[in-house]
């Protein structure tokens, strides 16, 4: 079984910036792989150590997503092999092109038979790309996977739906968004790291992928902060509980709220 | 210039919103369902103009029809508007990939202008607003919502389609009993402040004196399991704009408090007078939250 697992190498959101006119500067944020990308690496792995598959790690992004310590920080997690897909041309890239990049990079690795991804990217958090990516590829596509067993061609899929849980049978190649919380992932021992960085990397050409174009242009018109409501902001004195909260449900009640 | 608009629609009814903004937008509204022939009626009585419906899906799951969505959209592209959960994501992603169209998520505002699509959405985790200006198909996530009634309604137009090869082989319903916070006007939330899953007693008790339902962040959801996922308020969880909302021991990040932006009242209370949930808050209390919880509900009773 050939399992690939496709990461993305980002930055935190409360470490970036944000400019009165609503830039977002994320120079002094550090990258890494996201708890949830490493939530999906091991489900892969667990199914791959079950079956004997073979586990195959694949990013795409700006330069740096293929930097020597990105490319450890995901070989130490029980990966074979990691596919990259470097290139300045993806800065800042939509979902729907980064799927598409990612689907050439699937159909170049070849006989691929399930992606499994993480719920969703730290930085965007669209919880998109694995569905678009399945469209991109032709397959089905589930997400919210708690677990996965079983074999290409009869493979056993359990998802959270509202109020549970319930089991699909897929039939062909798939792509699956893991839950956040389908495993617990592991830490990486000394071995781990020793082992990463004699592990292969292949660097692919966004050029040789044959992406589709775009179907659609967008421009930005703007930017802001965040529109939050403006709140009164007014504090009640605790120090005597009992006191302060009859203060409160008087003003609830004065305002309506209550 | 009024733009036309689909509908992606599973098992989930709650489209309201969806359809509203499609409506908006003055062209000719479709819905595309892949769901059961309930959620079609839903539909079809929901203001659309046109109900496109795969039949009964027996086995299939909605995820199955991914395909065969895109494909009946294809035909004639425009602005594609899909809701939140996990199938309806999966129909969304399938039409954005067949007519290489932008996603974009967050969205709160959507016009048409000369013929192109303005949308105001927010960005990295609610950080930051964008405003931009589509021209082609795009793919809008949005909210959902409850079905206004409206005044006749539309047929359903049944067509074949050839599903994915998945089915569904058991469904198994969990403990935790589910939730419509959206539809509660009043919610009480409870953060990292709570120190033991036993205490959740207090607050349930504090909700039962205010009348509201009970809510959590995202970690006493998904990492503690202490209440039901459908209960964490944030950006990748509910969205709710109640009457009244209290914030208990949650410290106010952006991530959560992007959930109840809408809230016409927030309490918050924390024993920390540093946490940034005071700055979003019309009402803050500092302090032990194990004090002064029952004390409101005291003050309540």
């Amino acid at each position: 079984m050939r399992i690939v697992v496709a990461y993305k190498w980002a930055s935190n959101p409360q470490e970036a910036v944000v400019g009165v006119d609503g830039s977002v500067d994320w120079s002094r944020a550090r990258p890494g792989i996201s708890e949830y990308d490493l939530v999906a690496v091991e489900l892969a792995r667990q199914l791959a150590e079950a079956t004997g598959g073979e586990l195959i790690g694949l990013t795409a992004g700006a330069k740096g997503v293929g930097a020597p310590i990105a490319c450890k920080a995901a070989l130490s997690r029980g990966l074979d092999r990691a596919v990259i897909v470097e290139d300045d041309s993806l800065e800042g890239a939509g979902t729907t092109e980064l799927a598409a990049v990612l689907a050439g990079a699937v159909r170049h690795i070849g006989d691929v038979d399930l992606v499994v991804t993480g719920d969703s990217s730290v930085d965007v958090g669209a919880k998109m790309v694995p569905t678009v990516l399945a469209g991109q590829l032709g397959w089905a596509a589930v997400a919210e996977v708690t677990a996965v067993s079983g074999q290409p061609g009869t493979l056993r899929v359990e998802r959270t739906v509202p109020g549970g849980v319930q089991i699909l049978e897929i039939s062909g190649p798939a792509v699956l968004a893991a839950s956040v919380d389908a495993a617990e992932a592991r830490l990486p021992g000394m071995r781990d790291v020793l082992a990463a960085g004699k592990k292969p990397v292949e660097h692919l050409e966004i050029a040789a992928l044959d992406v589709p174009a775009r179907g659609a242009v967008v421009t930005v018109k703007g930017a802001s902060r965040p529109d939050l409501k403006a709140r009164k902001a007014q504090i009640f004195d605790a120090t005597d509980p009992a006191a302060a909260a009859t203060e409160l449900v008087t003003a609830l009640r004065g305002s309506g709220a209550l | 210039m009024s733009v036309n608009a689909w509908i992606v629609v599973g098992d989930h009814p709650t489209i309201g919103n969806l359809i509203a903004v499609a409506r908006s937008l003055g062209g000719q509204v479709t819905a595309v369902v892949a769901g059961p022939r309930s959620v079609a009626e839903t539909a079809a009585a929901g203001g659309v103009d046109r109900v496109v419906w795969f039949g009964a899906p027996g086995e299939a799951p909605v995820e199955a029809y991914a395909t065969a969505v895109a494909e009946a959209i294809a035909a004639d592209p425009g602005v594609v508007l899909g809701g939140r959960h996990s199938s309806e994501r999966v129909l969304l992603g399938a039409v954005a990939a067949r007519l290489q169209a932008p996603v974009l998520t967050g969205g709160h505002s959507v016009s048409a202008e000369g013929g192109e699509v303005i949308v105001a959405h927010s960005v990295f985790g609610g950080i930051a607003e964008k405003i931009v200006a589509v021209s082609g198909p795009v793919a809008l996530v949005l909210d959902g919502g409850p079905v206004p009634p409206a005044s006749a309604a539309t047929p359903v137009e049944e067509v074949a389609a050839s599903p994915l090869s998945m089915r569904v082989i058991e469904t198994k319903m969990s403990a935790f009993e589910q939730v419509d916070l959206g539809a509660a006007p009043r919610v009480v939330g409870i953060g990292r402040g709570l120190k033991a899953q036993g205490d959740l007693v207090m607050i349930e008790t504090f909700a039962r004196a205010a009348k509201a339902e009970v809510a959590c962040t995202r970690p006493l959801a998904e990492g503690l399991n202490w209440l039901g996922k459908d209960r964490y308020i944030g950006i990748s969880g509910q969205h709710i704009a109640p009457q009244l909302y209290f914030a208990i021991g949650i410290s106010g990040q952006l991530q959560h408090m992007a959930g109840v932006r809408g809230a016409e009242t927030i309490v918050a209370i924390n024993s920390d007078p540093d946490a940034p949930v005071f700055k979003d808050a019309d009402y803050g209390l500092v302090g032990d939250l194990y004090e002064i919880v029952p004390a409101i509900t005291g003050a309540l009773s």
